[in-house]
C-alpha cells in the first residue's frame, strides 16, 4: 500500500528562477525503510519539506504536480493536520527543541492537538521508553549532549504517533557512535512499530545495512529508485558522488580483480562471509 | 552583574521550590506593599530576618548570599544618599535618629532585593510561564518567554564561538577608549544577529511541523494546584500584612537604640 505518492512534483523556491526539485515521481510503501541520497544541493531537503506541508503552506513558491501522503493532499491540507501524520526530525537538534524540560518538549505537539493531559503523560512516557532517555525527562536540552538531542526531538515526533518519520541528515551534528545509536533507534522504530522512515543520509556506510529502498537524487531529479544492492553496485551511482558503503567498494575493487562474490555486499560483516565463501570454494 | 547573578534560577528539590509560583508572586508583593509601608528600622529589620528561614528551606542561600553581595554597592549609595540629605534638610546636625532613618531605607531596599531573589531563585521559569499561561496570559507569549529563557545559553555559546573566531582573525576586543570597545563589538554582534534570525526560521520550521496551532483549545502536560504548603503561605502572608497594618495604625514604632544599651 503506498504512503507517499507524487507525481511529476516540481517545485520553485519564492524568488527562485530554476526549481529545486522537478518532474519528480515516487511511490513509497507502507513500513518501508527509505535512504534518500545525493550530493549537497540536490534536493533531499526540498523534498522532505513536501511531505509534511512546509512546501508549499510556510515557504509558498511554485507547487507543480501531484503529492498524496496517507491518502490526503498535501496542497489541500495545513502543516498542523499534515504533522499527526508525517513527523519532521531536522539536522540541528539544539533548533528543534523549545522547551525547558525534555519532558515538556516531547509533549509539544500533543499540547498543540490538545489531547487530554492523561492522554499525553502516557505517550510522552511510551515515547521517552521507545528513544531509550528516560532517565532525561528531567533535563534541559542544553545540558545534553547533540546526541541525546537529537534522540529527543525523535522523541518528541514519534510521540504524535506518525505513519511516516522524515529525517533529514538527522546525524550529521554527531559523532559515529552517537550516529549509530540514532540508527538503532530509528530502525526499531520502523521495525517494531512498522513506521515509513525517510531518512536523508551522507554516511551510507552506516545507514545502509537497515535499508530497504534507496533513492539517490542529483540536481534536483531522481536518479536511482530501488534496492540498496543494485543501486549501489550500479556505476553511474559512484560518478555522483555518493558516499556508497565501503564493503561495496570492496566489492568493485574485488571485481577489477576478476573476483566476483556472489552477492554485492552491504556491511563488513557480509563482505567477510562472501569473502570466506569463496576462500572455502577455492580450497576444495 | 553580580546583582542578576543571584537571580539566576538553579534546579533544586525543595518544599520552597516546589510551591506554586502564583503564592510565591503573592508574598513577594506581601513583602513588598510591607517594605514600601514602613520607614521605621525595626519592622524592616523583622521583614528581613522572617524571610531567612525561607532561604534556608530552598537551600539557596549561596546564589542569595551572591546576589546580597552585588546589591550591596547600591544599598550603600542608598545609605550614604539618605544620610547626606537627611543631613542637609534637617538642619545640619548630626544626630542617631537620622543614622536611623538612613538604615530603615537601605534595609527596604535590601528587602525588597530579598524577596524577589527568593522568588527568582525557587522559581523554574517552566513554572513561571505555566503560572502566566494558567492566568489566562496567551500562549504565544508564554512560548516567547519559555524559548527566550530556553536559548539564552546558547546565544552565550554562540558568542563566544563567534569572538574567538574573530579574535583569530585579528580583532581586538579590549583596546582603545570606551567608544572604541563599543565599536569593536560590531563585527560580533553583526553575525550573531544573523544567525539568530536563521535560527529563528529554523525554529518556526520545527514548531510547524509539530502541529503549531492545530488546535484552539491547547492542553498543557502539566497543571497548577494548590496543595498545603500554598495555603500556609498565603495564610502567612495575609498574616504578615494585617499585622504589619495593624502596627501602622495603632503602634507607635520604637526607635531601636531604646533597645540598646548605648
Amino acid at each position: 500500500m503506498a504512503i507517499i505518492e507524487t507525481k511529476n512534483l516540481t517545485y520553485t523556491y519564492p524568488g527562485g528562477t530554476t526549481p529545486s526539485i522537478s518532474d519528480i515521481s515516487l511511490t513509497i510503501k507502507k513500513g518501508e525503510f527509505i535512504t534518500l541520497t545525493g550530493p549537497s544541493g540536490c534536493g533531499k531537503t526540498t523534498l522532505c519539506r513536501c511531505f509534511n506541508g512546509l512546501i508549499p503552506h510556510f515557504y509558498s513558491g511554485k507547487l507543480e504536480g501531484d503529492l498524496v501522503v496517507k491518502d490526503l493532499r498535501v496542497i489541500d491540507h495545513s502543516i498542523s493536520n499534515l504533522a499527526r501524520h508525517v513527523g519532521l526530525v531536522f539536522q540541528n537538534p539544539e533548533n528543534q527543541l523549545f522547551a525547558l524540560s525534555v519532558e515538556k518538549d516531547v509533549a509539544f505537539g500533543l499540547e498543540n492537538v490538545g489531547m487530554p493531559r492523561e492522554e499525553i503523560r502516557k505517550r510522552v512516557d511510551w515515547a521517552l521508553q521507545m528513544t531509550g532517555i528516560e532517565n532525561l525527562r528531567e533535563r534541559a536540552p542544553h545540558e545534553l549532549s547533540g546526541g541525546q538531542q537529537q534522540r529527543v526531538a525523535i522523541a518528541s515526533v514519534l510521540a504524535m504517533q506518525p505513519d511516516v518519520m522524515v529525517l533529514d541528515e538527522p546525524t550529521s551534528f554527531l559523532d559515529p557512535l552517537g550516529a549509530e545509536k540514532i540508527f538503532d533507534v530509528i530502525n526499531e522504530l520502523n521495525k517494531k512499530l512498522d513506521i515509513t522512515v525517510i531518512l536523508v543520509e551522507h554516511r551510507l556506510d552506516l545507514a545502509s545495512k537497515y535499508t530497504d529502498h534507496v533513492i539517490v537524487m542529483d540536481k534536483g531529479k531522481v536518479l536511482f529508485d530501488g534496492g540498496p544492492r543494485e543501486i549501489f553496485a550500479s556505476e553511474e551511482v559512484r560518478m555522483t558522488g555518493v558516499g556508497i558503503p565501503k564493503a561495496v567498494m570492496l566489492y568493485q575493487a574485488l571485481k577489477d580483480e576478476g573476483i566476483h562474490l556472489k552477492e554485492v555486499p552491504i556491511t563488513s560483516k557480509e563482505a567477510t562471509q562472501l569473502i570466506r565463501e569463496i576462500i572455502i570454494h577455492d580450497r576444495s | 552583574m553580580s546583582v542578576f547573578e543571584g537571580l539566576r534560577f538553579r534546579r533544586v528539590s525543595s518544599p520552597i521550590h516546589k510551591l506554586d509560583p502564583r503564592v510565591k508572586f503573592v508574598y513577594v508583593c506581601t513583602a513588598f506593599v510591607v517594605a514600601v509601608m514602613f520607614n521605621e528600622l525595626i519592622p524592616l529589620l523583622i521583614l528581613f530576618f522572617i524571610q531567612i528561614p525561607f532561604i534556608l528551606t530552598a537551600r539557596v542561600q549561596r546564589e542569595w548570599i551572591r546576589s546580597m553581595k552585588g546589591a550591596s554597592l547600591l544599598a550603600l549609595i542608598i545609605f550614604v544618599t539618605n544620610l547626606v540629605s537627611r543631613y542637609l534638610y534637617t538642619g545640619h546636625v548630626w544626630s542617631v535618629p537620622l543614622v536611623e532613618y538612613s538604615l530603615g531605607m537601605t534595609f527596604r531596599f535590601i528587602v525588597l532585593v530579598e524577596s524577589f531573589s527568593i522568588f527568582f531563585l525557587t522559581t523554574s521559569p517552566d513554572h513561571l510561564s505555566l503560572a502566566l499561561e494558567q492566568s489566562h496570559v496567551p500562549y504565544e507569549l508564554c512560548f516567547a518567554f519559555t524559548t527566550a529563557v530556553r536559548f539564552v545559553p546558547v546565544l552565550a555559546e554562540e558568542a563566544q564561538t563567534i569572538m574567538d573566531a574573530q579574535r583569530a582573525r585579528g580583532l581586538e576586543l579590549d583596546r582603545g577608549n570606551f567608544i572604541k570597545r563599543v565599536k569593536n563589538y560590531i563585527p560580533i554582534l553583526i553575525p550573531l544577529i544573523v544567525n539568530s534570525i536563521r535560527r529563528s526560521l529554523q525554529l518556526a520550521e520545527a514548531m510547524e511541523s509539530r502541529a503549531w496551532g492545530a488546535s484552539k483549545k491547547r492542553t498543557n502536560l502539566y497543571i497548577l494546584k494548590l496543595r498545603g504548603g500554598d495555603f500556609g503561605i498565603i495564610l502567612f502572608s495575609l498574616l504578615t500584612l494585617s499585622i504589619a497594618i495593624y502596627a501602622k495604625r495603632y503602634i507607635l514604632i520604637p526607635s531601636i537604640f531604646a533597645f540598646l544599651p548605648i
